[in-house]
C-alpha cells in the first residue's frame, strides 16, 4: 500500500482552484465547518480535514473525487458523524466530502418491497416517509444515521436476530470510484450470481475502496402486532441457555436483548423500572399476526421457565411496551448516571452464541477486577454484546485501564472463535485487531485496497492495518 | 499429453492414487451439466486433503498451467468446464464433517460434501441446512458456494451467501486464507461475499461453516390454478406486496404442467394456463394463518381453483412436480435450452406476456418454470437442433429473453453462474468500468488469472469484439449459447 501523506499546500491550493468555480458556497475551509467534520462520536481526538465540500448529485461526487485523483489528496466522505471508532478522522487531511444534502428518497416499491435513495437519507426519515405504505426498513443502530454511512460501516442494530445486518438488506449501490467513476453494483433482482460480488465488498469498506451515493434498499411490510417481553433470571448463564434454545426452536424473535445485573440496577434506577429486580435480564420482542405474536409469547415463556427466569411479564400496550424498551435504548445513559463525572465507552465483541455464556463470565471477573464502573448489554441473539466502561478522563491511569480492559474483550472475543467488531466497523481504533483476526486474508485485503485504489486517496490509514515492517506487504511479492 | 516434469510434480503432490491422465478416466470430467462444451483435460487431480491441494497449487503456480477446481459437475453454465492445456482440481474425495455446533446452529464441513447430505447429518438436532438447489441430491457445498446457489426456499431463508459463516480456502500461490467468521460479523473488507459466487476463479475453498436452521414444525403448500399466465404473475406480485414471505412460490405454465403430468402424475389440473405453488412453514398456528391470507390474495387475483395440501404425502406430490420438470420436458422435447434470467417482481406479468409473444415470433414453445417469488425465470426453450435454422432460432429467442430481463432492471442469472455459457452476455449487463473492478478484484485473488481462466468475467477486449459482431449481426447477438 502507498504511504500516505499530508497533501502538499501547492496540491490543496490547484485543488481548490478547480473546485471552487464548480461548487461555489458548497465549498467550505472555514475552521469550525473542518472541525465539526474531523470527528465521529468515538474516544479518538478531533482531526479536520482541510476542506469539505457539499455535493448535491452522484455527478458532483464524481467531480470531486476525480480532482482529488488528480491533485493527490485525499478524500473522507462524511454522513452524520455518528460512527464510534475514528472512521471520519481526517488523518491526513484532505478535502471531506458531506453527503447529507443527497437527502432524497428517490424510488418507493411496494410490489417489489424495495426502495432507492441517496446516500445521506437517514434511517429515521426513511421510515418516515415509507410508514402511509404499510413499510418500513429494519436496521436501527442507536444514532439516526445516514443510510450512506450505515452501509459503508456495515452497521446492524437490534433486530438483526431476525432482519439481518447492512449485509442482508442491501441489493444494490451506486459507487463512486477511486478515480472519480460512477459504477453501480447488484441491482433489483433478488438474486443475481452474474459477477463478483461488488455491493457487499463496498459495505463495511467504510469509504476506504469508494463513496457510497446511492443506495437499493429491501423494505419490509409492518407487522400486523408487535408485543414484548421481560424475564429474569439468577444468572447470565440462564439467560443465554434461554435465548440458545429458542434459537434451535426457531422461534422468530424480532429483538431479544440481554442487560447483567449492574445494567438492570441502573435502569432501575434510571428509569423507574421498580417493579423489576437488579439480576439479568432478557428483553424480547415479538413481530407478526396478532395471533403468531402471541404464539411466540407463549413458546418464549415455556423456554425461560424451563431455565428458571421468573417474572415472565408480556406488554402488549404500546406504552407498556415502549416504557420497557425507552429504558432499553437508555441504557448507556442510565449506566453513566451511576457514574457521574466520567467518561464512557462501549466494546463491540461478537462471538459465536454457544460461546456467549463463557465470554460474558469471564469478562465480567475481569471488568470487576479492575474497579472501574461498567456494565453489560447485548444483542444476545447475535452473540454480540457491549461492555461499558466508565473512567475520569483526568485521570491518565484509569483511561489505560479502560482501554486495556477494552482490548482484553476484543482479545478473547477473538480466541473464543468471535470478532473484535460486531457491529461499529474497525476504523482507526480497532486496526491492530485485525492483524490478530486475519492472517494471509489481510494480505488480500491490502491487495483490494490496492487494486481500486492504487494512490491510497480513500479514507486513507482505515480499515485495513498498514503492513507493519517485516510483514508481507502484499501476498503475490 | 502430459510434460513429464509435471507429470512427475503432481504425482509427488498427490500419489499415483489421486491423478488420473489416460484418456478413458480424463473422459467423465471433459463437462459438466452443460454438455455443449465439453473439453478433455491434460490431467485430474483427486486431493485427499487440504495439505495436497497446496501442493498441487503450488505445482501449477510454479508451471504456470491453469486450474479448474470442480465439485459435483452439476453446474449448469460449464463453470468445471476443463481448460484444455489445464488441470482439473476435483474436490470430491474431502467428504468429511468436521464439527457440528447445535447449539450456535453451525456446521463445519469439507467442499466435497453433498448438499443434502449436510441436511441428513443435522436431522438429530432438529436442524437442517436451508438452500436446495434441485440437484441437492448430488452437488456438493463447495460448489454451492462457488456458485452462490438458490433452490427452491431460498424467497425466505436466503441463499448460499446468506447461509455460511465462515470459508477457508487456498489461493493459487498456496497461501492459506480464512475469510468470515463463526460469528454474526467480520471486520475488514467482506471477502466472504465476494467467495461466494466466485465460480472458481478465486481461491479453492477447502473447508466451510455453514449456517443450520431450525426445522419448521409444520410445513402446508397451497396449489392454486389459473386460466392466464399474466394473471398469475400478478397473483405472486400481489402476495409479495401483502408483506407474506412464503416458504417458497414457485410457478409452472401449461406447457410445463402437461409434460410434468405425464412423468410423475402430480395430479396438477391440466387445463389451467398456469399454476403456483406456495408453502408455508412454521408453528401449525402460524402456517394456517398465512395459508389463510395467501388464499385470499389468490382468489382476488382471480384462480380458477385452490387446493391446500392435506398431508405430508400430498404436499411432497405438489413438489414432485414442480422437482421433475426439466427431465419431464427433455422427455417431450429432442432438445431444450434453459434461460436463468432473473427481474424485479413487479414486473413478472409484463415479461411472461413478452416471452409468450416472442414464442409466436419465433414460432417455438417455451415451457416456463420458475422461482416466481423471487422473480427467477427458467424458461425452457424446445427445439429439435436436428432441423436445420431451428437451433439458432433457440438461440436468438434465449438472448431476446435475456435482453428482456436486463431491460426490465433484472440480470442474466439469478443462479446458475456465468461460466463459459453467458460470458459474451456480461458484456450487455456491465459497463466497462464495472468489469473493470471485477477485473481487479480477481487480480488481487490470482495476478497470474490461472484459476478457471475464461470463465465468468469476460475481458475487455472480448467484449469488444462481442459488440463489434452485435453491430454487424443483429439476428446471432448470443453466438456462443449452448448447444443441447
Amino acid at each position: 500500500m502507498r504511504q500516505r501523506q499530508r497533501p502538499s499546500p501547492k496540491a490543496l491550493q490547484k485543488l481548490l482552484a478547480r473546485l471552487a468555480p464548480h461548487f461555489g458556497e458548497r465549498l467550505v475551509t472555514g475552521a469550525a465547518v473542518c472541525a465539526q467534520h474531523g470527528h465521529g462520536e468515538g474516544m479518538r481526538e478531533p482531526m479536520p480535514p482541510d476542506a469539505v465540500v457539499f455535493p448535491l448529485s452522484n455527478e458532483e461526487v464524481a467531480l470531486a473525487v476525480r480532482a482529488c485523483y488528480e491533485e493527490d489528496v485525499p478524500v473522507i466522505a462524511f454522513g452524520t458523524g455518528t460512527s464510534l471508532e475514528g472512521h471520519v478522522q481526517a488523518l491526513h487531511g484532505g478535502l471531506c466530502i458531506d453527503l447529507m444534502r443527497l437527502n432524497r428518497v428517490l424510488e418507493v416499491s411496494a410490489a417489489d418491497l424495495d426502495c432507492q435513495v441517496q446516500a445521506g437519507v437517514t434511517r429515521e426519515q426513511l421510515n418516515r416517509e415509507i410508514r402511509d405504505q404499510g413499510l418500513f426498513f429494519p436496521i436501527d443502530p442507536g444514532a439516526d444515521a445516514s443510510l450512506g454511512g450505515m452501509a459503508a460501516t456495515r452497521a446492524s442494530g437490534t433486530n438483526a436476530v431476525r432482519y439481518g445486518t447492512m449485509r442482508d438488506n442491501v441489493l444494490g449501490l451506486t459507487v463512486v470510484t477511486a478515480e472519480g467513476r460512477i459504477i453501480h453494483t447488484g441491482g433489483r433482482a433478488r438474486k443475481s450470481s452474474a459477477g463478483y460480488d461488488l455491493t457487499r465488498l463496498f459495505i463495511g469498506s467504510e469509504g476506504t475502496l469508494g463513496i457510497i451515493t446511492e443506495l437499493r434498499l429491501k423494505l419490509y411490510g409492518m407487522p400486523e402486532a408487535i408485543s414484548s417481553a421481560v424475564c429474569q433470571f439468577h444468572d447470565l448463564a440462564a439467560a443465554v441457555n434461554t435465548v440458545i434454545m429458542a434459537m434451535q426452536l426457531g422461534i422468530p424473535v424480532a429483538r431479544i436483548e440481554i442487560l447483567d445485573e449492574r445494567q438492570m440496577e441502573a435502569c432501575i434506577r434510571y428509569s423507574h423500572l421498580d417493579e423489576f429486580q437488579a439480576a439479568p435480564t432478557l428483553f424480547f420482542e415479538f413481530h407478526g399476526s396478532k395471533k403468531s405474536v402471541a404464539e411466540q409469547a407463549e413458546q418464549m415463556q415455556a423456554v425461560s421457565d424451563e431455565n428458571g427466569g421468573s417474572d415472565y411479564r408480556w406488554a402488549v400496550q404500546p406504552e407498556e411496551r415502549s416504557r420497557l424498551w425507552k429504558a432499553r435504548h437508555n441504557a448507556y445513559y442510565a449506566s453513566m448516571a451511576m457514574a457521574p463525572g466520567k467518561e464512557g465507552f462501549s466494546t463491540d465483541a461478537c462471538v459465536p452464541i454457544s460461546r456467549l455464556a463463557e465470554c460474558l463470565l469471564e469478562t465480567k471477573i475481569e471488568a470487576a477486577a479492575t474497579g472501574l464502573h461498567h456494565s453489560i448489554v447485548g444483542h444476545v441473539g447475535d452473540g454480540n454484546f457491549h461492555l461499558l466502561i466508565a473512567y475520569d478522563p483526568a485521570l491518565a491511569q484509569e483511561r489505560a485501564l479502560a482501554e486495556d480492559l477494552a482490548r482484553a474483550v476484543a482479545l478473547r472475543a477473538i480466541r473464543l472463535g468471535g470478532t473484535c467488531t460486531g457491529e461499529h466497523g474497525v476504523g482507526l481504533h480497532k486496526l491492530d485487531f485485525l492483524r490478530q483476526e486475519h492472517g494471509a486474508a489481510l494480505g488480500l485485503m491490502r491487495a483490494i485496497k490496492v487494486a481500486l485504489d492504487p494512490r491510497n486517496l480513500m479514507n486513507p490509514g482505515k480499515t485495513i492495518p498498514e503492513a507493519l515492517p517485516g510483514e508481507i506487504e502484499s501476498l503475490h511479492e | 499429453m502430459l510434460e513429464p516434469k509435471l507429470f512427475q510434480d503432481l504425482m509427488a503432490a498427490v500419489g499415483a492414487q489421486g491423478l488420473l491422465t489416460e484418456p478413458e478416466d480424463l473422459r467423465p470430467y471433459e463437462c459438466d451439466g452443460l454438455s455443449a462444451y465439453r473439453q478433455v483435460p491434460q490431467a485430474v487431480v483427486l486431493p485427499e486433503d487440504e495439505a495436497q491441494v497446496i501442493a498441487v497449487l503450488k505445482v501449477c503456480r510454479q508451471a504456470k498451467v491453469p486450474v479448474v477446481p470442480r465439485g459435483a459437475g452439476t453446474g449448469l453454465s460449464g463453470g468445471a468446464l476443463p481448460h484444455a492445456h489445464g488441470v482439473v482440481l476435483s474436490l470430491t474425495r474431502l467428504t468429511r464433517i468436521l464439527n457440528i455446533d447445535p447449539q450456535a446452529c453451525t456446521a463445519v464441513v469439507q467442499p466435497g460434501v453433498r448438499n443434502l447430505a449436510i441436511s441428513e447429518a443435522v436431522a438429530p438436532y432438529g436442524l437442517y441446512y436451508a438452500p436446495d438447489p434441485s440437484s441437492q441430491i448430488a452437488c456438493t457445498i463447495g460448489g454451492n458456494v462457488a456458485e452462490n446457489s438458490g433452490g427452491v426456499h431460498c424467497l425466505k431463508y436466503g441463499l448460499t451467501v446468506h447461509n455460511i459463516r465462515r470459508v477457508r480456502g487456498v489461493l493459487i500461490n498456496g497461501e492459506i486464507i480464512e475469510v468470515g467468521n463463526e460469528a454474526l460479523d467480520a471486520p475488514g473488507y467482506d471477502l466472504l461475499a465476494a467467495l461466494n459466487g466466485s465460480e472458481g476463479l478465486l481461491a479453492v475453498i477447502t473447508e466451510i461453516t455453514v449456517k443450520l436452521t431450525p426445522k419448521p414444525q409444520l410445513a402446508q403448500c397451497v396449489l392454486a390454478a389459473f386460466d392466464d399466465v399474466v394473471k398469475a404473475g400478478t397473483a405472486v406480485s400481489n402476495i409479495i406486496a401483502a408483506g407474506i414471505i412464503p416458504a417458497g412460490l414457485e410457478m409452472m405454465d401449461q406447457a410445463a404442467t402437461r409434460a410434468v403430468e405425464d412423468f410423475v402424475h402430480a395430479g396438477y389440473p391440466l387445463d389451467a394456463a398456469s399454476i403456483l405453488l406456495c408453502e408455508s412453514d412454521g408453528t401449525p398456528e402460524e402456517v394456517a394463518e398465512e395459508i389463510e391470507r395467501v388464499t385470499k390474495v389468490l382468489e382476488a387475483a382471480g384462480a380458477s381453483e385452490i387446493r391446500v395440501s392435506r398431508d405430508e404425502a400430498e404436499r411432497l406430490k405438489f413438489w414432485a412436480g414442480r422437482k421433475a420438470a426439466f427431465p419431464a420436458v427433455g422427455r417431450i422435447t429432442p432438445d431444450y435450452y434453459c434461460m436463468d434470467g432473473t427481474i424485479p417482481r413487479h414486473t413478472l406479468p409484463e415479461v411472461l406476456a413478452g416471452i409468450e409473444a416472442l414464442s409466436k415470433e419465433y414460432g417455438l414453445r417455451c415451457a416456463n418454470v420458475f422461482h416466481a417469488g423471487d422473480g427467477n425465470l427458467h424458461p425452457l426453450i424446445m427445439f429439435d437442433a436436428n432441423i436445420p435454422g431451428e437451433l439458432e432460432r433457440a438461440e436468438s429467442f434465449g438472448g431476446r429473453i435475456l435482453e428482456l430481463c436486463v431491460r426490465m432492471g433484472g440480470t442474466i442469472t439469478g443462479e446458475h453462474g456465468v461460466g463459459i455459457e453467458k460470458i459474451n452476455q456480461m458484456c450487455v449487463q456491465f459497463s466497462r468500468e464495472e468489469l473493470e473492478a471485477f477485473h481487479a478484484l480477481r487480480d488481487a485473488f490470482d495476478p497470474y488469472e490461472l484459476l478457471n481462466p475464461g470463465k465468468a468475467i469476460p475481458t475487455l477486449r472480448r467484449c469488444a469484439e462481442f459488440g463489434a459482431m452485435h453491430v454487424h449481426h443483429h439476428e446471432t447477438r448470443f453466438p456462443e449459447l449452448p448447444r443441447f
